[in-house]
């Protein structure tokens, strides 16, 4: 039986002593300022970069077929971009990143007379690098290339563009300029379109649908995050606990459930105010993506983000019950650690399945792991996010059941080997110890 | 004196090692009580069973006539032999969650906090950090986080250990203050003078089992041997009361009584015989020796 006023005073004891720690403000609040300094030591070259390569890059060619018929400096055709990804990037202001994008993807190919001044150009780095065309390009359909001896990763690029060039030259005045287009260009744009289970036809572009797959991904690695934060703090306390030997002077006032649950309550507490902090850093910075969202008509996986609340916390209480329980059997730190790990590794298993479980979020692998504890949060979101109605309410609330049937479980395990693991103090505790000790009841 | 604690039958077991074989004494509310013992005797483990950290394999405990139940240790306190504090934190907000546990609000806590570190002369390290504290200061901050709640009865496992003899004295003193008040107090120490000095009553275990129990000078009066210290003006005259007499070095003597005489026939014939009596007293074994004594013959 729990006395509430107990574990709430250890959860606030837990929470306050944690959250004004120097070290905590310092990850708190240091780690948004050390990631955007990392990003501006990053971006820094890659700015200089990006502005060297927004100017065109030119190629000679010295066309011996006489196919090209190049009079000057030509450029080949840029590859399509989507329009529902054109429009959304010119909602969300980013009209002049789209305009760089595209002037970077074209090549500009400058005609020479003969190779000996194609050469000199490269060699006097006038031009990236240049194509011979040889006169019996026409039977053979082969071309060389010369470029620097300096590595670059333009050369297919280069290559693919001056295909094009060639299509658009060779059929020019041979056939109609429809059919050109379409030999030249089969598929300028492939609109996508999703048709749902009750008929209705909604947007299926790539930018419409990103949420649906972004979300899954985005809650289960906060969720790790989340108990990968919170477990160290509720490691680190015990282990603190144990070495200031204020155990005993605890367990006569609380009882271990009672501890576990203000611990839990108070140290995951505080793991998830630093999450929050940081996603809150994230969505500040990140207030310009909302535009973006509404022009380009993303379709919010509702469902995904309802069955989120519920399947959090109690996830949450699962992993951090038996993580604490079983990491404060160890005698150090490290042994602690070691103890919990076991956890870790269970709450990582979605993720490593990731790309099996996109493909087929309704297979066999997805459906039982939807019933296991360990597994059941992340899959019953991914699968309400990727496609929700093939996923039963039934479902839902059957993995929901058995995740609170199985947390509290793990509430009573971990406060049992947490009661086992405190008493023990400083020495490690033995497998034979822990089922003895079980038995007795302390 | 009704008593605030009783043990019935308690037994308790790790694995092959039995710690306590059948024990059962009480303790009489607004007293202070010694729990003595050689080290390994079972005394923590009687402890911890009272405060509900461990459960026996057979036995009960009752506080304040009751069965214990988990809402009674608000009205226990307890200070452990193997103890600490958050060396990192502040004293002030230690203690102040120590009272909290014990059904403190935060506030009364706090106020009581300041009170008690004022009271034992630490007023002005209530901001300071745990691990800045002496050993001394920080054993006075744990006596202190456990009085400030004004427990009804109070466990103390060697409270004074570490402390220099003024800190003792006033150790002492506040659990005196405590009796004063009608609240009781289990004193489990090694310390025997300490129990000599402050304790009413004692019970000695020894490899599980209760071997003495009684209130103080009644457990010396049974296990001393049938000796009187006498002060008397020139010499004892030979009585066949008494067996045999030895000077002591301040001059008084200490008599061996023969087998079967009390006391006060003996003071009856020395007196006939002429002497001039000016102290007369029985003479009370130390608890050290029935300490040893009682160990020993349970070893033997």
């Amino acid at each position: 039986m729990i006395r509430w006023r107990q574990a709430r005073t250890v959860a606030t004891f837990e929470f306050l002593s944690t959250v004004k720690r120097v070290g905590y403000l310092v990850t708190t609040f240091g780690m948004p300022v050390f990631i955007a300094l990392y990003g501006v030591v990053v971006g820094v070259p890659v700015y200089f970069l990006e502005k060297n390569a927004n100017k065109p890059v030119v190629y000679g060619v010295v066309d011996g077929a006489g196919v090209l018929r190049l009079e000057g400096e030509t450029a080949a055709g840029a590859p399509p971009i989507p329009d529902d990804v054109r429009s959304a990037l010119e909602a969300a202001g980013q009209g002049q990143a789209l305009d760089r994008a595209l002037v970077a993807s074209q090549f500009v190919f400058r005609p020479y007379p003969g190779e000996a001044d194609a050469r000199r150009a490269l060699v006097a780095s006038e031009i990236k690098g240049y194509f011979v065309v040889p006169p019996d390009y026409m039977d053979t359909g082969v071309i060389d290339s010369y470029s620097s001896d300096v590595l670059s990763t333009r050369g297919s690029d280069s290559r693919s563009a001056l295909a094009t060039l060639l299509r658009e030259r060779l059929l020019a005045g041979r056939v109609d300029a429809r059919v050109a287009a379409r030999v030249t260009t089969p598929v300028k744009e492939a609109r996508r379109f999703n048709v749902t289970r009750e008929g209705t036809v909604t947007d299926g572009g790539v930018a419409a649908s990103v949420l649906r797959a972004l979300v899954p991904i985005l809650f289960m690695v906060l969720f790790l995050v989340s108990v990968m934060m919170s477990s160290g703090y509720l490691l680190q306390g015990t282990a603190t606990e144990k070495e200031n030997k204020v155990v005993e002077v605890l367990l006569s006032s609380a009882n271990a459930d009672e501890i576990l649950a203000g611990k839990l309550v108070g140290l995951g507490g505080a793991g998830l105010l630093q999450i929050a902090t940081w996603l809150v850093m994230v969505l500040v910075i990140s207030v310009g993506v909302v535009p973006l969202v509404l022009s380009a008509r993303v379709a919010v996986p509702w469902l995904a983000l309802a069955v989120a609340i519920p399947f959090f916390p109690v996830a949450y209480l699962f992993f951090g019950s038996l993580m604490l329980g079983s990491g404060s059997l160890g005698s150090t730190m490290r042994e602690a650690q070691q103890y919990a790990m076991v956890f870790s590794l269970m709450a990582v298993v979605p993720l490593m399945l990731m790309s099996l479980l996109i493909t087929d979020p309704h297979g066999t692998v997805a459906r039982v792991l939807t019933w296991i504890p360990f597994s059941a949060a992340p899959l019953v979101v991914l699968r309400a996010s990727l496609d929700p109605a093939e996923l039963a309410w039934w479902e839902i609330a059957g993995a929901l059941a058995v995740l609170v049937v199985s947390t509290y479980g793990a509430i009573w395990l971990g406060a049992r080997l947490f009661r086992i693991g405190l008493l023990a103090g400083g020495t490690r505790v033995k497998l034979r110890d822990v089922i003895r000790q079980a038995r007795a009841g302390a | 004196m009704l008593p605030v604690l009783a043990f019935e039958g308690l037994t308790k077991s790790y694995g092959e090692t039995v710690a306590l074989r059948d024990v059962s004494f009480d303790v009489p509310g607004g007293q202070i009580f010694g729990l003595l013992g050689p080290n390994g005797a079972g005394k923590s483990t009687l402890i911890r069973i009272l405060m509900d950290i461990i459960r026996p394999d057979a036995g009960a405990v009752r506080v304040f006539g009751e069965p214990r139940r988990r809402a009674h240790l608000d009205r226990l306190g307890y200070l452990p032999e193997e103890r600490g504090l958050y060396k990192k934190l502040k004293v002030g907000e230690v203690m102040t969650y120590f009272g909290a546990l014990k059904g403190l609000s935060r506030a009364e806590a706090r106020r009581r906090a300041l009170a008690w570190l004022e009271r034992l002369e630490l007023g002005h390290t209530v901001n300071w950090k745990i691990e800045r504290l002496s050993k001394g200061m920080g054993q006075k901050v744990q006596i202190a986080s456990v009085l400030m709640t004004d427990p009804e009865l109070c466990v103390l496992d060697e409270p004074t250990t570490g402390l220099d003899p003024i800190n003792v004295r006033l150790v002492l003193d506040l659990l005196g203050e405590r009796r004063a008040r009608g609240l009781s107090t289990i004193l489990s120490t090694h310390h025997m003078n300490e129990v000599e000095a402050i304790c009413d009553r004692v019970a000695l275990i020894d490899r599980g089992r209760l071997m003495v129990y009684g209130a103080v000078d009644e457990v010396r009066r049974r296990y001393s041997l049938p000796e009187v210290r006498v002060g008397a003006r020139g010499s004892l005259p030979v009585v066949p009361q008494v067996a045999s007499a030895e000077r002591e070095t301040n001059g008084t003597w200490k008599l061996l009584l023969a087998d079967g005489v009390a006391a006060d026939a003996a003071l009856a014939a020395l007196i006939g015989a002429g002497a001039a009596i000016e102290r007369f007293e029985p003479v009370l074994a130390p608890i050290e020796d029935i300490f040893l004594r009682v160990v020993r013959e349970g070893q033997a």
